[in-house]
């Protein structure tokens, strides 16, 4: 593999990736002998199956027609050996299918596992550009694709074509002449196929994409309903899903049509008729036995199943190749940044620099030359509205973006010129979204040091975050379990964990994320108070919606479109800044009653 | 031909409805489609009988041929099966056509009638079932629905096509056919068994997938937090084990759903085998002829795989029940909130009158007990208490998206339940705790309700939200798309559409569920200028969970478990030192802007109450 991943594993097996179907086939052979086998008892199978039993069924008509005593023993002993093939023939079967099963699903557990590992190894840019729904529908719905491509898809198309190339080849064997009918059947066949698939796949295609889209308008004026109704657009919405529907109900009847229309049905009708007086015609012309066309009549119309199951095999395989195709596409994207293993390490002080930074996302310009700098241990509030910048300034510290234009400089070494590792060691990001994982609390608490950190540090850690009383409270406490098995947090509490998890790992450099809702007050003097604690002794870029937030904090940057449009303390941009006063202008200055309680002794729960 | 492997992973379902019931609906869903469906099953009918005609016309062919006729009778014997051949072909095409044209329509006809009824049901409804559960029933119950027809009709042409079979057989003789359709029974107990096994094989892996899933969905979420915390090797060993166990468990559901068909088959081969060695027996002893014995044989090829479809049935037919009930129980449902009389609403001045208004969410709690409260036109109230003291049932009361059990509402001195609710709802504006967007542009979501209004009236009105910057800050203005319910605009900016949809349509009255989710403080001043321009000279309802709301209210109503305790302005309230003082501390005093963590508490002058109580 020439691409470049943060992560690998030691002796993962290395699959050719240069196109789906190449990428199908090296799955294929990593399990040569279950390939091997799968053939041998399929053929096997299929031989005894299809050909054995007509042939003999076809040998048991001569004997009796014989009509004389060693007919009746001929008739036993055809009849044992029929019992013989079915016996078998069944345990070849039974061999074909199930291996063929093992081998599906396991070419699905690798190629999940493979995707899996490609996943891990790309950077953090790349994930950031894909949509979580989008790599997950990748991940489940694909692979199923995959799955059923290959379990039922190829083995019954094998198996088909294999139908098809026995009972001709025992046809042969009877009697050459009889080749003619079946041959032209055949042929007649695989046009008719092709020609009713051209047909009914894009009508199938249309009729479940519009399925989709009705289904999307259903979901939405459901999930909306409360404004349907309030703006009394019931009427609207009503048209909506009727012309969706009828758009579904036409094509549902269109792929009726085409379906009636399946002529191999008229073929298998027509070619076992032809075949009847062909065969027929030989009889009379002594040249073949009744027996013969008995046999040979079972073997036309085992003819008849490869054509029914055919057509719906094959948009298996479509669906599985477009999955893979897909799959193939996320695995191969290459990622940008490297370990950068010679690079620069040592313990950060915490100062950071912005030097006439320019980036930008894709084709979207997102910050315009932007300068600033903190000292270590400061915290710098960033305010601005949706898609000023905020987070994607906070990315580019550790290196989840690179800029385009200027440096960023921690401790006057550019970033891109430190230790990945080394940097990101020592920057700890709290987002918005505050992921957890489906553990225990104490495992999420500690999952920065692994195994490494202990009860006590865990403890310590929470305490100081203010999750400490709500863990106890739980049944398990540090035990218990969340996530979806597990008990839900809600938005304070899990980021009173991530808190705690941050304060654990001990960075030099905080990138936090602030944008809970507290319900209540008493939750929002927690979660101030945790956040004050770990803000203690860190350079933090603080990114709040809490106003009391930017105002305390040591400097302000305001952004707008991208630009720098002021930075200082709070009191200064009140003073120049007419934007940031707009901020404040709803919250009229303190009352009477609160100015005699911020300097009076009431200054807790104040009950007389 | 409905697969006999289908349908397994239906849910457990109580049924009310009776069978008798459910059946008889359903036809009458079909009726106006009479014609075709009698032509159907007149098709069906002949298709049996020419799938039936092949076996025996070819059996008399081979018999023709044993006792030396002339070659011309036989070539007769196989025109007809060509045209037997043709012809059922041709039977099936109409056949197909027909019933895709009849169920097609039902369909569509049983759908709109659905989403009809989902749309004229109250709120209650939509608390009760969960959005999911609803969409399934308009779009895949009545896919199930129709299948219940179609289902019944295959059922009678196999049958047909049995007995027929059954029949020709044991008149030509009664104890090689009954040899011959002993195998039958075998065929169907092991047809049923598979299926029963399946279906609790298939239930496991499909909880084992979901669980594969959900740990991959994991993985994808927390990579930014792997990273950061460099914990890539154990979520890779983490997964693989994962994956290996759905591995193990999709294996064995493989194997019950691919083993079927070879034993299948095989059953079909030994009665097969039983035929040929007892028939051989009786042409030898000159019981029947060859072409009989022929005959024998034809008919197990003809009828295993039938005999399947017969053998599921019954639960499919089970299943297509359950889903039509499912369906008749949605048109079915009583509305609760009904209207006595649709008298026009041309205009309102929005004065709102609750006199002794007693009310209960699904008999279970009552909310308000004897309520009385008036709001005069153009007032803006805010109504401030604890989780369930009754706030959000006043606004929901006045929209009328709940019935009340006793008392009056009036607006505007009228009663509320004489109103075309059509009319008083377009006189009315919701804006929701957390506002739904449509997909599509911001243009089209702000003139949803009104949706004749121009691009320029949209444009004047998106200004005077907050001075109009709000639209600078989007990629596209007025036309950027906002993706599903929204998500493609930040929460804030989602209530500035919503506001702005709200101001188009110039309502008398608005309900106002303030969201609590946090914003940032740019877009909050736009909100808040906002509300200032929505609020001006209308009557307005707050549920309010914004400091800078409260204190710009004209009233402020304090309730406490349905009643109102206490009722002013800020100022007055908060030296009051009562309830209103206490929810401040509670709610608001954190978001004062001189706010830090335990401090800003304002004196409350009662006793302490246990906030647990009452909530």
């Amino acid at each position: 593999m020439a691409s470049r991943q943060e992560f690998t594993v030691t002796g993962e097996y290395v699959y050719n990736r240069a196109s789906p179907t190449r990428w199908i086939v090296s799955h294929f052979l990593r399990y040569k002998r279950y390939v091997l086998a799968y053939m041998l008892t399929a053929i096997l199978a299929n031989i005894l199956i299809n050909s054995f039993i007509a042939l003999l069924t076809g040998a048991a008509f001569d004997a009796v027609s014989r009509d004389d005593a060693s007919g009746r023993s001929v008739l036993l002993r055809i009849t044992l050996s029929l019992l013989g093939v079915v016996l078998v023939g069944v345990l070849m079967d039974l061999g074909a299918r199930l291996s063929s099963e093992i081998m599906g699903k396991r070419i699905a557990r690798d190629a999940r596992n493979e995707l899996y590992l490609s996943l891990l190894g790309k950077s953090q840019t790349f994930h950031n550009r894909q949509r979580v729904g989008d790599v997950m529908a990748r991940a489940s719905n694909d692979m199923t694709s995959l799955s059923d491509m290959i379990v039922p898809g190829f083995d019954i198309i094998f198996d088909s074509f294999l139908s098809i190339v026995v009972v001709v080849t025992s046809i042969a064997f009877l009697n050459v002449q009889l080749l003619l009918a079946p041959l032209l059947f055949v042929v007649a066949f695989l046009f008719a196929l092709r020609r009713y698939s051209r047909k009914l796949n894009p009508v199938s295609d249309a009729m479940r994409a519009q399925f989709g889209t009705t289904n999307a308008v259903l979901n939405e004026a459901v999930a909306g309903i409360e404004v349907v109704k309030a703006t009394a657009q019931e009427a609207q919405e009503q048209r909506k899903f009727g012309e969706n529907a009828m758009r579904y109900r036409d094509y549902f009847v269109k792929s009726g049509q085409i379906q009636g229309r399946y002529l191999p049905t008229l073929l298998v009708a027509f070619a076992l008729a032809g075949a009847f007086l062909h065969a027929l015609f030989l009889v009379t012309q002594h040249q073949i036995s009744i027996g013969t066309l008995v046999a040979y009549m079972g073997l036309m119309t085992i003819l008849r199943y490869p054509t029914y199951i055919s057509i719906w095999t094959f948009s298996l395989v479509q669906l599985g190749t477009a999955g893979a195709e897909r799959i193939l596409k996320l695995m191969k994207e290459e990622t940008e940044l490297d370990e950068n293993e010679s690079g620069y390490r040592a313990e950060m002080r915490g100062a950071i620099v912005f030097e006439h930074v320019t980036f930008s996302y894709g084709n979207t310009p997102v910050l315009k030359d932007l300068s600033f700098h903190a000292e270590p241990g400061q915290t710098v509030a960033i305010v601005g509205q949706t898609g000023a910048g905020k987070s994607s300034l906070t990315k580019l510290v550790n290196r989840i973006y690179d800029v385009d234009a200027g440096s960023v400089r921690i401790d006057g070494i550019d970033v891109r010129d430190w230790n990945l590792d080394a940097l990101r060691s020592q920057i700890s990001t709290i987002e918005q979204d505050i992921f957890l994982f489906s553990r225990s609390i104490s495992e999420n608490i500690a999952y920065g040091l692994g195994q490494k950190a202990d009860e006590a540090a865990i403890k310590q850690a929470a305490q100081d975050a203010q999750a400490h009383k709500f863990i106890q409270g739980f049944k398990d406490g540090y035990e218990t379990v969340i996530g979806e098995r597990g008990v839900t947090l809600s938005g304070g509490q899990r980021q009173r964990i991530a808190i705690a998890r941050a304060l654990l790992t001990d960075p030099r450099f905080l990138i936090l994320d602030d944008s809970t809702s507290a319900i209540d007050s008493a939750t929002e003097d927690e979660i101030q108070q945790a956040i004050r604690r770990v803000l203690q002794g860190r350079t933090t870029l603080l990114i709040t919606h809490r106003i009391s937030q930017i105002r305390w904090a040591d400097k302000i940057l305001f952004l707008r479109k991208g630009e720098l449009i002021d930075e200082g303390t709070h009191d200064e941009l009140m003073a120049r800044c007419e934007a940031y006063r707009r901020i404040f202008s709803h919250y009229e200055p303190p009352t009477a009653v609160q100015e005699k309680v911020a300097s009076g002794p009431l200054s807790k729960e104040g009950v007389l | 031909m409905g697969f006999f492997m289908d349908g397994l992973d239906a849910e457990a379902y109580d049924r009310s409805y009776k069978d008798s019931q459910l059946v008889k609906r359903i036809i009458s869903y079909f009726r106006p489609r009479l014609r075709l469906m009698l032509t159907v099953a007149v098709l069906v009918v002949l298709g049996s009988l020419l799938d039936a005609a092949f076996p025996i016309l070819i059996a008399r062919s081979i018999d023709m041929l044993q006792s030396a006729r002339a070659f011309q009778i036989a070539l007769l014997l196989v025109a007809f099966i060509l045209a037997s051949g043709a012809l059922s072909w041709v039977f099936n095409l109409f056949r197909q056509w027909f019933s895709a044209r009849a169920v097609g329509d039902v369909v569509l006809q049983l759908r709109r009638d659905t989403f009809n009824a989902v749309m004229s049901r109250d709120m209650s409804f939509f608390d009760e079932f969960s959005s999911g559960k609803i969409v399934s029933r308009v779009t895949s119950d009545t896919d199930k629905f129709a299948t219940v027809v179609t289902l019944t009709l295959n059922l009678l042409s196999q049958i047909l096509l049995f007995f027929l079979i059954a029949g020709i057989l044991l008149v030509r003789n009664w104890h090689l056919a009954l040899l011959a359709l002993s195998i039958m029974p075998a065929i169907v107990l092991v047809a049923l068994g598979f299926r029963r096994l399946a279906r609790s094989s298939t239930q496991r892996s499909q909880r084992s997938l979901a669980r594969v899933n959900a740990n991959v969905q994991e993985v994808v979420s927390g990579i930014t937090v792997a990273k950061n915390f460099r914990q890539e090797q154990n979520m890779y060993d983490e997964f693989k084990k994962v994956n290996e166990q759905s591995y193990h468990v999709n294996l064995r559901a493989g194997y019950l759903y691919n083993g079927i068909f070879p034993v299948l088959i095989a059953l079909a081969n030994i009665g097969t085998t039983i035929v040929i060695y007892f028939g051989g027996q009786d042409v030898f002893s000159h019981n029947i002829s060859a072409g009989d014995w022929f005959l024998f044989l034809q008919s197990i090829g003809l009828l295993w795989l039938p005999l399947t479809s017969i053998a599921s049935f019954w639960s499919q037919f089970q299943l297509g029940l359950a889903a039509s009930e499912r369906v008749f129980a949605l048109l079915d449902a009583e509305p609760r909130v009904r209207q006595i009389d649709k008298q026009p609403v041309t205009h309102l001045s929005g004065k709102i009158d609750f006199r002794d208004v007693y009310f209960s969410y699904d008999d279970r709690q009552t909310v308000l007990a004897g309520f009385n409260f008036t709001i005069q036109a153009g007032e803006t109230v805010a109504l401030v208490g604890h989780t369930g003291a009754g706030k959000s049932s006043l606004g929901k009361l006045v929209a009328r998206f709940y019935e009340f059990q006793g008392g009056q509402l009036l607006i505007d001195g009228r009663d509320i339940r004489t109103f075309d609710l059509h009319d008083y709802h377009r006189h009315l504006g919701v804006v929701p705790q957390v506002p739904f967007l449509f997909s599509g542009t911001i243009a089209d979501n702000i003139r949803y309700a009104r949706p004749e209004a121009s691009d320029e009236e949209v444009a004047t009105i998106a200004q005077q939200i907050g001075n109009g910057d709000w639209l600078e800050s989007l990629p596209d203005g007025l036309q950027t798309l906002v993706g599903e319910e929204g998500k493609a605009l930040s929460m804030g900016q989602r209530q500035l559409v919503a506001l702005a949809r709200v101001l188009l349509q110039n309502p008398s009255i608005i309900i106002l569920d303030e969201a609590t989710a946090s914003v940032d403080p740019l877009t909050e001043a736009q909100i808040q200028e906002g509300l200032d321009t929505l609020l001006k000279g209308r009557t307005a309802i707050i549920i309010a969970h914004r400091l800078s709301t409260i204190r710009h209210a004209d009233r402020i109503i304090v309730l406490d478990r349905g009643r109102i305790v206490e009722e002013g302005s800020h100022e007055a309230l908060m030296v009051q030192g009562g309830h209103y003082a206490q929810l401040y501390n509670t709610y608001f005093r954190h978001q004062s802007p001189d706010y830090k963590p335990g401090e800003g508490f304002v004196p409350v002058l009662i006793p302490a109450r246990n906030e647990s109580e009452g909530v």
